[in-house]
């Protein structure tokens, strides 16, 4: 054995496990999206692209795939907004700290799906604490029933996907913040920088491939997040809480759609692959500028 | 105490509070609920009359929490073992060698991410069928072990690459082997990255929902998120203090864990996922 095969051999037992998992799952999918296949999975002839074509015609497949836009926007641009002064909190030195530290990050060791779960009983129209809590505050005089229709329902789950984002997000920024070196803000605050120019001329731009990071992965993990909306709502009521992961995952194994609900993966691949490779583009392209 | 540092403390905490009580409002639902006694479940007060430790063994008996724990314990348990094992040698290449395609590793590790499970589902129920592996549990742990590939290797190469070279180095000027150098030099200096990163992998696994939901089929193979996802899909009288009481101990070893553990997070997470 030479030693250039060395880093060949340390790679490989991890890049077959994953390549049989991921890679070929995506031959089947490919091969589901452009068959005809009735509802057991037997494939019959191959017909091309008629499968996106009747997806395309079915008005669940657009409201969804807009929902999924509101979703993964709602809960990204929302988690990093609140994660970025959470962060800068938590990099300060106070008492309590540690245990600061611990509550924020207590939502990433619960299961998503059980997290869910009790928001679901915390929601209950009657006896749900949300509306006992929020009559007790004087906020409201009635309860509502949140989950029993969309235009309550969807705001609560993009406000679960924030709280539980918060965790990682978080995390990202807080390794950032500890690079920044402390004699840079010494130094700005010799030169008369106050709290606001510090954040904005040394926190920020450092910062900056941090945030980039955050903001890639988060869109990545909240396009393709299934255990809260599924857990609450399991998308109902009527299908109008369904983003592209429960629609695919009812078309494949409730409705029996199966060559439809593959055409569904591979186009919220192709949205991710194309958001991943603008995004990193932009990114490169604002750094060379920089 | 210092004067200043406590005003800045109170200030600091106030800012925070709204974000921890949002935070902390599920859970303590959880807990509370957990404790009430089934007459009073319905009745939304904070403070249940009686803390009724006995919906514990209750729940125990009634909701099937024995086999799904220990169903999790095992999937949890292989999945680490598997990923880890498999991870170690790659996230080495990664931080000890230059070769062509290393690029090429690390950007295949990024689509295995973007490549998530459910967006992949249709085909590994395919998949999985073909291979007559539905209903088994050894089928979630080489899926779970698979996708958790990247967040090791990511994990454990930031720390890898903060151990320096010298002690290798000196000894292979002793005359060890590259392999006797790795296993008797190096893999106990980066035990306790590769501790953690293995806690991390169990988390993970202990709390993945979505390919348990479509593998597991009979009540006796479930894992914990489906055991309690169960008690409340598709029923019409849901006890609730019992799913309470079954989320409730589900999560608390968990996330005790990883309260001790988080601070290496930080770290690790932040420089592997930037460079």
């Amino acid at each position: 054995m030479t030693r250039a095969f060395t880093p060949y051999i340390l790679i490989l037992p991890s890049f077959l496990l994953a390549a049989a998992i991921v890679l070929w799952p995506v031959e089947e999918i490919v091969s589901l999206a452009t068959h005809d296949v009735n509802r057991f999975g037997m494939l019959r002839d191959f017909v091309g692209l008629a499968n996106f074509r009747s997806l395309l015609a079915d008005p669940d497949f657009w409201t969804s795939l807009w929902r999924t836009l509101i979703w993964t926007a709602g809960v990204v641009l929302g988690t990093l907004i609140v994660s970025m002064p959470i962060a800068l909190i938590l990099n300060e030195d106070f008492y309590g700290r540690g245990l600061a530290r611990i509550l924020i990050m207590l939502p990433w060791a619960v299961s998503l799906a059980m997290t869910a779960v009790v928001w679901r009983w915390a929601l209950n129209g009657e006896s749900g604490m949300l509306n006992s809590a929020l009559r007790d505050l004087g906020l409201m005089d009635h309860n509502i029933q949140w989950l029993a229709q969309a235009s309550t329902a969807f705001p609560m789950q993009i406000l679960i996907g924030v709280l539980v984002s918060i965790p990682f997000t978080v995390t990202i920024f807080l390794g950032g913040l500890s690079s920044v070196p402390d004699d840079l803000y010494d130094a700005a605050a010799i030169e008369g920088a106050g709290r606001w120019d510090q954040f904005r001329l040394i926190t920020f731009p450092l910062l900056r491939p941090f945030i980039n990071i955050a903001f890639v992965l988060n869109t990545i993990y909240v396009f393709n997040s299934f255990p809260i909306i599924w857990a609450t709502t399991q998308g109902g009521p009527a299908n109008s809480t369904d983003i592209l992961v429960t629609y695919l995952y009812k078309l494949g194994f409730r409705v029996g759609r199966l060559g439809d609900a593959a055409a569904v993966s591979l186009i919220m691949f192709a949205i991710l692959l194309a958001f991943t490779i603008l995004y990193v583009r932009l990114a490169m392209r604002e750094e060379a500028a920089a | 105490m210092n004067r200043r540092k406590l005003l800045r403390s109170l200030l600091l905490w106030a800012l925070l509070s709204p974000i921890v009580v949002a935070i902390l409002f599920p859970y303590a639902v959880m807990i509370i609920t957990a404790f009430k006694a089934p007459t009073e479940v319905h009745n939304p007060t904070w403070w249940p009359s009686e803390w009724r430790w006995r919906n514990f063994p209750e729940m125990w008996q009634t909701s099937g929490f024995a086999p799904a724990l220990a169903n999790s314990l095992y999937v949890s348990g292989m999945t680490t073992l598997g990923a880890v094992i498999v991870s170690i040698p790659a996230a080495y290449a990664l931080s000890r060698f230059r070769f062509l395609g290393r690029g090429a590793f690390s950007q295949f590790l990024l689509v295995s991410q973007m490549l998530s499970p459910i967006v992949l589902v249709i085909g590994l129920f395919r998949l999985v069928a073909n291979l007559g592996m539905i209903d088994n549990l050894s089928t979630l742990v080489v899926i779970y072990a698979a996708f958790n590939i990247a967040f090791c290797v990511w994990m454990l190469q930031s720390y890898f690459s903060t151990i320096s070279r010298d002690l290798e180095e000196a000894a292979w000027l002793e005359g060890a082997g590259r392999f006797r150098t790795l296993v008797v030099v190096f893999l106990p200096l980066a035990a306790p990255a590769i501790a953690v990163t293995a806690i991390f992998a169990f988390i993970g696994a202990w709390n993945e929902f979505v390919i348990a939901l479509t593998m597991l089929r009979r009540e006796e193979n479930y894992t914990l998120p489906i055991r309690v996802f169960s008690l409340v899909a598709g029923r019409y009288t849901v006890d609730w203090q019992y799913v309470m009481a079954a989320a409730f101990a589900a999560s608390v070893p968990v996330a005790a864990l990883f309260a001790w553990l988080q601070r290496y997070l930080v770290r690790g997470l932040a420089l592997g996922a930037v460079k």
